[in-house]
């Protein structure tokens, strides 16, 4: 059987996170054809008669041909979308059983992300983080400025504790209205806390969007032998028998994951549980499709 | 005290290491992982954890005890029960081994019997001794013919008796054995004495009475009392046959034999339709079924068609139990033969009741004619001359005056060949005819008539009383020992003296109460001659009128006729002495026993009394007597030798009766299975429980492998 080649296995073999990004978005954007954020900045809202003092390129020169009278185009202001992506770079999120690890699969997503929004030239930042921000890029919408995004996603290694809920405290007072905040993470933390925090942002008009990214092991718990489990983020241990406490660890993870879900439909945020062995492309598309469908529902409202 | 036979398998124990290693390793070898969710882990596993190392231990646990208690069961533990004391071992000792041989060591309920097991131990017990110590092997069931062994400390012709001996079919004589071995560490030298008593703890053996002083006698000698009990102490069952007694009935046509069968059963559960079968000349004639409760008998009678005159010999028998010997019960028949005799009237009346012979006919057949069976036919001396006495058996004089001359030679050689005439007097007789006459016949001359305080006042003194002379003989043999007591209620008001000197061998039956001869017989050729010296009927005395005066008379008839019939032979029991009077014209006899070996038996010499006495009754059976290889009619062809039933209850006596019995003797006691590989030393049992340890090992392997799976 012919491999996805957007399987995250797959994908692994791009190192170059560019070329990664770029696969992935030309290959969503040749099977929906149409972007869902084509959104100009600039947009049209009436001809005027010509005045002395307005600049000539804005005249209408096809109604001059057919009226034989000087109008100029009228615009309304620029409205630029400002993305910021927060992801998270903590140790937890080095964890991979297969190909990729969750930080891998969020950063190349981030990429993919990235790269969509700045072909429509929207403003894209970026902020790393684990218990503190690692790193911060401010939003720009130049092209040139996802090379920056790239090079800082290439560079970025997981390490130390994670603290969401800290993080975007520091970025309340940073961003402003009407922003798009997309959060890539595996959100083992207090959720109260990160919904809590993600209550100011949408105080202020933000659009918030959850990557929430586990790895399938985390999901179904597939260990059989006895084993020395060591937490990524600091010395705790554990020596258990798998199978004496699958159903239990099972019951645990699926009643976090559904109380996050809960939380989320409940503030309206955007939730998306991603398993980092799902094919990346899939996942986009889905994104997508349902970003387009609600924004058109929002349109005719 | 524990101890190991292969104690060199103890380092086995080390094995237990084994599994502490692998736990280890395996906490080491554990799969070492990065996972991110450990929040959840450490979230979900406290409990589960808590459970899981618990888990771990007594895994952990059970594999070392696994390995444990295998090392333990396979270097085979014991432990040494109450031995002697530390000075016992070190010093010589003197011991004495009592094997209870008595017919209940036959018991078996497994491979071997008690008697076997006994064996074992003893062997075991002489293994063990040291060089210097001594010992003697008794048995404890021949009250009467205990040889005491000399203390000696040659293990292998110790070892040789032990081998030699054999269960006996008698009682146990416990007190006795205790004698005897009491006498025998009485002369030792030695300091320590101990006694082995190695039995199956029956209570019948053990004589309460004996241990009242018998216990001073043990503490003075003895210094320790070790007692084995071979049936482990369980509680043992036993069905038996313990009593048969075979009766002679007459009818008018036939002849029948009445056997009362009694079967006991000896234990706490009840017994449904045991089958008993009766054996008659080695052929089944007859079966009948008993059910019988717990610890109870009961009795069924067994009727047998017999011929007149002919002997047999039979057994009861019911099916084999764990003891096997009291399932048999032998028994003898002897059926009487008609005996003819003559009643010569010498003072017949008129009415009949007056008549000499009245008693004395009523006597001999009380009912109808025929019924008994002697037969008797009176006749008056005028009809003498037309009577042939060799028609007859018997001929009785009953106060006859006078005989003819033929008649009286007739009369001789009727009993020169065989035939026997019993005189009885009267006021007719005439003591010179009579010593004239018939002194080849009369055992002692007459003398006088001599009256005792009759109604006519002729004397002053008191009447005499009759008392038997000799109890052994077998006409007073059949008198119960109620009628021999009331043999003096009889009154002789007259009789005849006798001339103190015999005639000829004579044997005085029965005296007055003054000694002088009330009947004496004597034998005169191949038959006898037998006088009465009162008259038969109520003339002279109120003898005719007592109750036992029909079975002298009858019993007279046969005895002196030769036929014992109607005497079935006394039961004999295994080691009891066979007597016999010894008829004059035989010397020897023989006797074969029940297995067939023939023992010639010579006559015994005892006051003027001659008789066969057999001793060698060992077994129980039926015992044969020949005399000259051929049947004789003075002997009854077959008797019987059984078992004492006392034995054959196996109810066993509590421990504690037997440490007050023992006063302050040292004593241990010990349940203990003998086998080949189980030890008994000198007291010291070795209680094994390796077996114990194996199935701990499995019941640890079972609860290791479920607490593993789960």
């Amino acid at each position: 059987m012919k491999a996805n080649p957007f399987d995250p296995i797959t994908l692994s073999k791009i190192s170059n996170m560019e070329l990664r990004a770029r696969y992935i978005v030309d290959g969503v954007l040749s099977g929906i054809h149409k972007s869902p954020y084509d959104g100009s900045s600039i947009e049209f809202l009436e001809h005027k008669e010509y005045s002395p003092g307005n600049e000539i390129k804005h005249i209408d020169w096809k109604v001059l041909a057919k009226t034989d009278k000087y109008y100029v185009k009228q615009f309304e202001e620029e409205t630029n979308l400002r993305c910021y992506l927060f992801l998270d770079a903590s140790g937890s999120m080095g964890y991979k059983s297969t190909g990729i690890s969750k930080f891998e699969y969020a950063a190349t997503l981030a990429a993919s992300l990235s790269y969509l929004f700045l072909k429509q030239s929207d403003l894209v930042g970026l902020v790393s983080f684990s218990d503190r921000v690692l790193h911060y890029t401010p939003p720009r919408s130049r092209i040139t400025h996802l090379h920056t995004l790239l090079k800082v996603l290439a560079e970025l290694k997981t390490a130390g504790k994670s603290d969401t809920s800290t993080v975007l405290n520091n970025f309340i007072e940073k961003i402003g209205h009407r922003s798009l905040i997309i959060i890539f993470s595996d959100f083992f933390d207090k959720v109260e806390k990160i919904i809590h925090r993600l209550q100011h942002f949408q105080f202020k008009k933000n659009e918030i969007i959850l990557f929430h990214i586990l790895d399938p092991y985390e999901l179904t718990f597939p260990f059989e032998s006895v084993t020395f489990f060591e937490s990524m983020e600091d010395e705790r241990h554990i020596l258990a028998d798998p199978k004496s406490i699958k159903r239990h660890y099972l019951s645990e993870m699926n009643s976090f994951l559904e109380q996050f879900k809960q939380s989320c439909f409940e503030n309206k945020i955007d939730y998306w549980l991603v398993d980092s062995s799902a094919p990346m492309d899939q996942v986009l598309i889905k994104f997508l499709v349902r970003r387009e469908s609600s924004r058109r529902l929002v349109n005719k409202a | 005290m524990l101890s190991f036979l292969n104690p060199i398998l103890l380092l086995g124990i080390l094995g237990i290491s084994i599994p502490i290693i692998i736990h280890l390793i395996n906490k080491k070898k554990a799969v070492s992982h990065k996972f991110a969710a450990i929040d959840f882990l450490l979230e979900t596993n406290k409990r589960i954890l808590i459970k899981y190392k618990i888990r771990q231990r007594i895994l952990l646990i059970l594999r070392a005890c696994l390995l444990l208690f295998l090392a333990l069961s396979l270097a085979k533990p014991f432990i040494k029960n109450s031995g002697g004391s530390a000075e016992e071992k070190n010093i010589p000792t003197s011991n004495v081994i009592i094997i209870d041989d008595s017919f209940s060591m036959r018991y078996s309920d497994r491979h071997e019997s008690f008697f076997l097991s006994a064996k074992t131990a003893a062997k075991q017990i002489v293994d063990a001794l040291k060089k210097d110590d001594e010992a003697a092997v008794i048995t404890c069931s021949s009250q009467e013919f205990q040889i005491p062994q000399e203390l000696e400390n040659d293990k292998k012709h110790l070892l040789n008796v032990i081998d030699r001996s054999q269960p006996s079919f008698m009682t146990t004589h416990i007190a006795h054995a205790l004698d005897t071995a009491v006498e025998i560490l009485a002369t030792a030298r030695t300091s320590v004495k101990r006694i082995f008593l190695l039995t199956d703890m029956t209570r019948n053996g053990w004589d309460p009475h004996w241990f009242k002083s018998g216990y001073e006698k043990l503490r003075r000698h003895v210094s320790r009392m070790h007692i084995l009990d071979i049936s482990e102490g369980k509680t043992l069952k036993n069905i038996a046959v313990t009593y048969v007694k075979p009766q002679i009935t007459l009818s008018e046509k036939n002849l029948e034999a009445l056997i009362k069968v009694t079967i006991s059963n000896f234990s706490s559960v009840p017994v449904k339709d045991l089958p008993a079968s009766i054996f008659i000349n080695g052929k089944k004639l007859s079966q009948g079924f008993f059910n019988i409760e717990a610890n109870a008998s009961e009795t069924k009678e067994f009727f047998i068609t017999v011929e007149k005159g002919k002997d047999y010999y039979g057994w009861v028998e019911i099916p084999e139990d764990n003891l096997f010997v009291d399932n048999k019960r032998y028994f003898t028949i002897n059926a009487p033969q008609t005996i003819d005799a003559l009643l010569i009237d010498g003072d017949p009346k008129t009415n009949i009741y007056e008549s000499e012979t009245f008693y004395l006919e009523k006597a001999l057949n009380p009912g109808r004619e025929h019924i008994s069976s002697i037969k008797p036919s009176i006749c008056s001396v005028h009809e003498i001359n037309n009577i042939t006495f060799a028609n007859f058996n018997i001929i009785f004089l009953c106060n006859v005056e006078t005989l003819p001359p033929e008649k009286i030679h007739e009369l001789e050689k009727f009993v020169q060949e065989g035939g026997s005439v019993v005189f009885t007097l009267g006021n007719k007789v005439n003591a010179d005819y009579y010593n004239n006459a018939l002194s080849s016949l009369l055992p002692h001359r007459l003398h006088s008539i001599r009256t005792f305080s009759s109604n006519s006042s002729l004397s002053e003194e008191q009447p005499l009383h009759l008392k038997a002379t000799e109890r052994v003989h077998p006409v007073v043999r059949i008198l119960s020992e109620t009628q021999i007591n009331t043999l003096s209620t009889v009154k002789f008001y007259r009789i005849f003296y006798i001339d103190p000197n015999p005639l000829g061998s004579c044997k005085t039956i029965f005296s007055f109460s003054n000694d002088t001869p009330a009947l004496i017989e004597r034998q005169v050729g191949r038959g006898k001659s037998v006088l009465f010296t009162a008259s038969i009927d109520r003339d002279w005395t109120d003898f005719p009128v007592k109750s036992f005066f029909l079975p002298i008379m009858q019993q007279l008839c046969r005895y002196v006729t030769g036929s014992i019939s109607e005497e079935i032979s006394q039961e004999i029991l295994v080691k009891q002495v066979w007597r016999y009077p010894c008829p004059y014209d035989i010397n020897t006899i023989e006797i074969t026993n029940s297995e067939g070996t023939q023992t010639i038996v010579q006559p015994q010499f005892d006051d003027n009394e001659k008789y066969f006495e057999y001793k060698e009754t060992d077994t129980p059976g039926i015992y044969a007597v020949t005399a000259n290889g051929r049947l004789h009619p003075q002997f009854p062809a077959y008797f019987p030798v059984n078992i004492d039933t006392a034995e054959s209850n196996l109810e066993k006596i509590d421990q504690k009766e037997i440490t007050a019995f023992m006063g302050g003797t040292k004593l241990s006691m010990t349940a203990v299975r003998v086998s080949k590989e189980s030890d008994v030393l000198l007291g010291e049992t070795k209680k094994t429980f390796w077996g114990y340890l194996l199935f701990l090992t499995f019941c640890i392997l079972f609860v290791e492998s479920f607490v593993s799976r789960k």
